[in-house]
């Protein structure tokens, strides 16, 4: 594989936090969220990140083939975007691993909210996405914190006007069941931005 | 379905297509038949059988109906079905109204195939053309001559013999013909308890809307109205939800007013539309219930027969626009929204529809392509913020 062959997909979420798709698997060990630079020390990748210049980078969560990066500075996301897609590639054409698992007794106890984002991740994989995917939308699992999962619609599902159903009745219902530990569930989707809802919104 | 997760009710949210979680939350989440009452209601009825339900709320015109049934079949509050029914026809409410001695333009009813011409000449002018069962103004034109009543009584056809339409039967073959009434329009938003009208906001509509399209654009509160002339609107709407037999829950009148006194033009067994009730807060903080209670929140307790606050509207003016289509075409972006959104008193700016859509102006269309918010001192700031923020909005249409 050559560093050309990687393609990242940006999708910005807001002004501080960004989604990046990676067409290779960057960390397959759950989720690895950094919220320093001294955390981020012996994984290439997210080393890379904290260091772009003018970012101010406060977050880079790693899971799967997904990085999301959480910003403090102003600079926009097709700037500070360009940085991380050079960051992933030359961490995925170095010599070791982009994102160093994480070792018993290493830097402290698995918080909490990693644990939660790999079962929430799970659930979303194994049945939400299957049912929804049945009215051409897709959720995506942006992040937890304080046990409380974020979540974007895309497809059918930004801009439907069933979107309060399904996120109230379906997913927050699904997590009560699964995963009771989660407290709550936002949505942080636009969904003026929905281009084919599945429904379509209230008339006035 | 924020209110529901505020008062902690738990919902069973029925809609007539299945939603793609209703195996995984069955009782979250459950099919009905809306286009046939009856069957909804025994449909609920056995849901009701393994989970008790407290109570049943419609979120429109047509779900009215069936909440009416279910309610009914379940023996907990609500409309009787026969007044919720005469509620949704816009003829049979007329009939009723009438008969009640309600003030209420002269109407007559006829058919999509009748000749317009013969119709034509013998309508009273200026009058206006309304199709039964729409909402939001759709098919709703205005005529001042025999000419335009062709004109107008054509156009209502070919939208009564949409697809959409069509399927709805009988009354979309039926074109109401009613005279025009002049004056300014007012809507009323209530409350039914045990057949008492609790007013809960009276909105101005400082536009004219004299047609010959209907469609709504500024509803202010409170109302600049006179207080006497407040309450000659409050106790005719009252009269009109007594003379169709409608009991509980909310209702929406719109009213207009001139030198005979207040007409009630239409009144619906459901709330303001969808986000319209953004516009309206209730309680106040020493009530006990906080100080910024939802309409939904009022339905919800009225229907499970929870303790309501004093529902005093909050002292503040409040005001909603609903953003007009500015002309036909797909939209392609909607530009100044953070400009818009800064101008003082605004409080929100939902853009509602969305990058692909086509916009169909009134009289054939019924989707407001955005909505304004805004709260002040007074309703003409209010009124004057909505205006201002409106006029940064650039909308890019193909």
């Amino acid at each position: 594989m050559s560093v050309a062959d990687i393609r990242i997909t940006a999708e910005p979420i807001d002004n501080e936090r960004c989604k990046f798709v990676v067409s290779e698997p960057l960390y397959a060990g759950g989720v690895r969220r950094f919220a320093s630079r001294e955390e981020a020390s012996g994984s290439p990748l997210a080393e890379a990140i904290f260091a772009i210049p003018g970012a101010d980078v406060a977050e880079v969560i790693v899971s799967g083939n997904l990085v999301t990066v959480v910003k403090r500075s102003t600079a926009p996301w097709p700037t500070v975007g360009k940085a991380v897609g050079q960051a992933v590639r030359a961490a995925l054409a170095g010599d070791r691993p982009a994102v160093a698992s994480q070792t018993p007794g290493s830097a402290g106890p698995r918080s909490d909210d990693d644990a939660l984002y790999e079962r929430v991740a799970d659930l979303f994989e194994s049945q939400v996405n299957p049912m929804v995917a049945r009215h051409g939308g897709r959720v995506e699992l942006i992040d937890v914190q304080d046990a409380v999962v974020m979540v974007r619609m895309a497809g059918g599902c930004q801009g439907c006007g069933m979107a309060d159903v399904t996120l109230r009745q379906g997913i927050e219902a699904m997590l009560q069941q699964h995963v009771p530990d989660v407290k709550g569930v936002v949505d942080i989707t636009d969904h003026t931005a929905g281009s084919n809802p599945y429904f379509s919104g209230a008339k006035k | 379905m924020e209110a529901a997760c505020r008062l902690g009710v738990e919902l069973t949210v029925a809609s007539e297509r299945p939603s793609t979680f209703q195996d995984a939350n069955p009782i979250g989440l459950m099919t009905i038949d809306l286009a046939d009452p009856e069957r909804a209601a025994a449909q609920a009825r056995a849901f009701a059988s393994r989970h008790p339900v407290a109570g049943v709320v419609g979120v429109d015109d047509e779900t009215a109906v069936v909440a009416a049934a279910i309610a009914a079949g379940l023996g907990v509050r609500g409309n009787p079905v026969a007044a919720a029914r005469a509620a949704r026809d816009k003829h049979e409410q007329r009939t009723r109204l009438a008969a009640a001695g309600v003030p209420v333009p002269r109407f007559a009813l006829q058919r999509v195939d009748d000749d317009p011409r013969l119709v034509a000449a013998r309508a009273p002018y200026p009058c206006v053309l309304k199709p039964l069962r729409l909402a939001a103004s759709r098919g709703v034109i205005r005529a001042d001559t025999a000419v335009e009543f062709v004109t107008a009584f054509e156009r209502l056809r070919r939208i009564l013999a949409g697809s959409d339409v069509a399927s709805c039967g009988d009354p979309a073959r039926l074109i109401l013909v009613e005279e025009f009434v002049p004056g300014r329009e007012y809507a009323l938003e209530g409350l039914l308890v045990d057949g008492e009208l609790r007013v809960l906001a009276l909105f101005d509509k400082p536009d004219p809307l004299d047609g010959p399209y209907f469609e709504e654009t500024i509803y202010l509160t409170p109302s600049r109205l006179a207080a006497d002339a407040q309450r000659a609107l409050a106790d005719c709407a009252a009269r009109a939800a007594r003379a169709l037999g409608l009991r509980e829950g909310p209702v929406h009148a719109e009213l207009r007013v001139n030198a005979h006194g207040p007409w009630l033009i239409e009144l619906a067994a459901r709330p303001i539309g969808g986000r319209c009730s953004a516009a309206l807060r209730f309680g106040n903080r020493g009530s006990g219930f906080g100080a910024d209670v939802s309409l939904e929140e009022l339905i919800i307790r009225h229907a499970v027969g929870m303790p309501l606050p004093a529902l005093q509207r909050e002292p503040c003016a409040s005001g909603v626009m609903m953003i007009p289509v500015p002309r036909a075409g797909v939209l392609r972006e909607v530009r100044g929204v953070e400009e818009a959104r800064r101008v003082p008193l605004v409080e929100d700016l939902a853009i509602t529809a969305y990058p692909g859509q086509d916009l169909v102006p009134w009289p054939e269309g019924s989707r407001y392509p955005g909505f304004i918010f805004a709260r002040g001192e007074t309703p003409e700031a209010v009124d004057a913020a909505l205006r201002a923020a409106h006029g940064r909005l650039e909308f890019v249409i193909e």
